[in-house]
């Protein structure tokens, strides 16, 4: 029995070549050599680490692959208030995370093109040819992503062939941005304390060559962000902001409620005025039902932005996304219909032109370009953006804009 | 350079001071709270996990309480704008009294274990926030001492445990405490969160008759709290009860039931407006509420939320958090475009299906 083991035993120890080293003569040089051969395999020496995962340094801008990359670089270069102000919806940020999430509720229709090589994406919005439907939408205070604030972005923008429309609540004036660069300008508009500061608005827009202006009908109420409410006994005020927010507590609290108003006063009486006096097309910024759609045309609004504000306004607000067909079906083409809330992808912009939309804005995503790159970085977004939207033009097997109808997507809203 | 061990150790020292371990007791102020989920950690961080346990947990998987917050999230609203919101007005009429919001707090037992002023520090905390109280059938304070305390509105639930003198005499507390109404709870045949063996409450039948005899003698209106189906209600307003809570008794009694806000609905079209129609269950955020309204409902209940202010602040933690969900609600409503309860319609909302 016991003989019979060793047998057993012995042969396969023999069979394994690392005994059979073993029991080979093994001189010193050879076991430094192996030693030597082991430490140098070690992942902890610098020749064989992998080169530096993404979390150890910043990329370049020509190591960018996407959209969604560019924030974690802006993010290291701004303060975090600026962060906070920006990134931030209201609330628990359900609406902000809905504007994202209602994309994938959209597939492509696949199709082939007759020539990917010539894609086609110039349109044309309220009479104005443009290279590409992507537009830079208002957003405040550039200041807090570079100094040149929106000087860089209008730079970019235009050497991106794109339209930027520039906020009320800019670091810079109107004249000096529309100095900076030569690309088309819109500019949007907060109703003012009075009538008279409003009309005054649109004419200085108008008179600096703003081919169009955008009405805000939203956030009548500041609505609670509370990022930056957290950091309000903490933070500076945000620096280039034309209006200062308070942060050093809530403000005085008006009769009942603690309510803080933007524009609560604004009806579609002002619109009227607006109306009688805007001498470039006037559109509403913050439309998210038919019958707001159809009120606006009655009352001679030549463009519509379906738009939650970011998810800045009302938390539960629809996405942007999800209400855009129940508009196009109010509007029914009378009037071209824009919209903005978490444009990330080519993909994103092909699947509101699908569904009915004119063209489309970026928000956030050109400010985290600025933030980290500069004036070049807001025009890499943009070129981005548009070569992921001839892509997918070319995957649905459309060749320019005008093609881009209902059957390029297939939808399943929840 | 020289470094001198005193230099070394007082840098050591201030190495120490900014630990955050040394800041792991700081609760912050109130005033630094920004929402109702907030008040629920610091309530969570000064009560005995038993405690809190308790109060927070819903009954066998905790699906139901679970089910109550999640509803929410299927509801979007559909807002309008450039309608004049400046003057916001979130009152309420009801039962020919005009509340200042469309909020009260819901019954609740035993307010002394999480404070050692129980009822009394909720009362006055809801009083100060010109909120209806509705006070539990067993609570840890004499009614007559939350009455004192208070010059605010107070309701009384009324559980039907026991026979029905001892019944009757506990109505004849409240109503002499000042009680302006009575709310029956309905669908708790044994005990909340029972222990095993589940034993039956003794029940006193309640009939219809029975609830007929309670109004009548005691002159004010009677609700039943507890409904959740439209057949329930429809029963309800036929014989003859003044108003219908519908709940779930947030996630307590059933584990499965539905989400009230899911069923609120249809009970508000079987109602068609006969009575008024209140919903508790999981309302957190102004949000919450607004979408309650806009389906039909009059008013909410709050349930945990104020033992959580009353927990972590004792009576200006309870004001707080109603404060807090009354500013929430003023501002969705001003941003909806819905400057009163009156313009708060289904056409607000979307229900989706998932």
């Amino acid at each position: 029995m016991t003989r019979l083991f060793l047998e057993t035993h012995s042969r396969f120890v023999l069979q394994c070549p690392a005994v059979e080293t073993m029991n080979a003569s093994f001189t010193r040089r050879a076991a430094f050599s192996r030693l030597g051969a082991f430490l140098a395999a070690s992942p902890l020496l610098r020749p064989q680490q992998a080169p530096p995962a993404f979390g150890d340094r910043f990329p370049a801008l020509d190591e960018i692959g996407s959209v969604l990359d560019f924030e974690r670089v802006a993010r290291a270069k701004i303060t975090q208030t600026a962060y906070d102000y920006i990134v931030g919806g209201v609330d628990g940020e359900f609406t902000l995370r809905r504007n994202r999430q209602a994309f994938d509720w959209a597939t492509l229709v696949p199709r082939a093109v007759a020539d990917a090589g010539s894609i086609d994406f110039s349109t044309e919005i309220l009479g104005q040819k443009l290279d590409s439907p992507i537009l830079i939408a208002p957003t405040a205070a550039h200041e807090q992503l570079h100094p040149q604030g929106e000087l860089a972005t209008h730079q970019g923008a235009t050497e991106a062939k794109t339209l930027m429309v520039v906020s009320s609540n800019a670091s810079y004036p109107i004249d000096k941005i529309a100095a900076a660069a030569k690309g088309p300008l819109w500019f949007q508009l907060y109703a003012r304390e009075t009538p008279e500061g409003t009309r005054e608005r649109v004419e200085r827009a108008q008179e600096a060559g703003c081919r169009a202006v955008c009405f805000t009908v939203d956030v009548q109420y500041h609505s609670h962000r509370e990022r930056l409410l957290h950091g309000r006994h903490l933070s500076m005020p945000v620096p280039g902001m034309t209006r200062t927010r308070s942060r050093r507590g809530p403000e005085p609290p008006p009769p009942r409620y603690r309510l803080s108003a933007q524009t609560p006063g604004i009806s579609w009486t002002t619109i009227k005025e607006l109306r009688a006096y805007t001498i470039v097309p006037l559109l509403l910024k913050g439309i998210l039902t038919a019958e707001d759609a159809a009120m606006a045309i009655e009352l001679g609004a030549d463009g519509i932005v379906v738009s939650n504000h970011g998810g800045r306004y009302l938390d539960y607000a629809p996405a942007t996304f999800e209400v855009l067909p129940e508009i196009a079906d109010a509007v029914r083409g009378r009037i071209p219909v824009l919209m903005d809330g978490g444009v990330r992808r080519g993909t994103d912009v092909l699947k509101a032109l699908a569904l009915g939309a004119r063209g489309v804005l970026v928000g956030r995503a050109p400010l985290w370009g600025l933030g980290a790159f500069g004036a070049v970085g807001v025009q890499r977004v943009l070129e981005m953006l548009q070569a992921e939207l001839a892509l997918a033009m070319a995957d649905t097997g459309r060749q320019n804009i005008a093609s881009i109808d209902r059957t390029a997507v297939s939808v399943e809203f929840p | 350079m020289t470094y001198s061990r005193r230099k070394a150790l007082q840098e050591f020292g201030i190495l120490l001071a900014g630990s955050p371990l040394l800041r792991a007791d700081r609760t912050p102020p109130l005033d630094e709270l920004v929402n109702l989920f907030e008040v629920e950690s610091v309530a969570r961080s000064k009560l005995a996990p038993a405690v809190y346990e308790h109060i927070a947990a819903g009954v066998g998987a905790g699906t139901t309480v679970r089910r109550n917050r999640e509803a929410f999230d299927r509801i979007t609203f559909r807002p309008r704008m450039l309608v004049d919101v400046r003057e916001m007005d979130i009152s309420l009429e009801l039962f020919g009294q005009r509340w200042d919001a469309p909020i009260l707090v819901g019954p609740t037992a035993d307010h002394r274990i999480v404070h050692p002023d129980g009822e009394a520090a909720t009362a006055k905390g809801a009083a100060a926030a010109k909120t209806l109280m509705v006070v539990s059938s067993r609570p840890s304070v004499p009614i007559q001492q939350i009455a004192s305390v208070t010059k605010g509105p107070l309701w009384f639930q009324l559980d039907t445990e026991g026979d029905s003198n001892a019944m009757k005499q506990r109505v004849r507390g409240a109503l002499d405490a000042g009680c302006k109404a009575i709310c029956l709870t309905a669908g708790a045949p044994y005990e909340a969160r029972p222990s095993w063996p589940p034993s039956a409450k003794t029940i006193t039948k309640l009939t219809w008759t029975a609830i007929q005899q309670i109004r009548e003698w005691s002159g004010v209106p009677v609700l039943i709290k507890g409904v959740l189906s439209p057949e329930e209600a429809q029963m309800c307003v036929e014989k003859g009860t003044q108003g219908i809570i519908v709940s779930n008794h947030g996630g307590r009694y059933v584990d499965g039931a539905p989400a009230t806000i899911d069923v609120l609905p249809r009970i508000v079209d079987a109602v068609a407006g006969r009575v008024p129609v209140l919903i508790d269950g999981g309302f957190r955020r102004g949000t919450d509420i607004l979408k309650a309204l806009a389906l039909g409902a009059k008013g909410v209940l709050l349930g945990r939320p104020p033992l959580w202010g009353l927990a972590a602040f004792g009576a200006e933690g309870v004001q707080k958090v109603l404060e807090m969900l009354q500013t929430e609600l003023a501002l969705a409503m001003g941003l909806s475009g819905k400057p009163d309860l009156a313009a708060v319609d289904r056409s607000l909302v979307k229900i989706h299906r998932r």
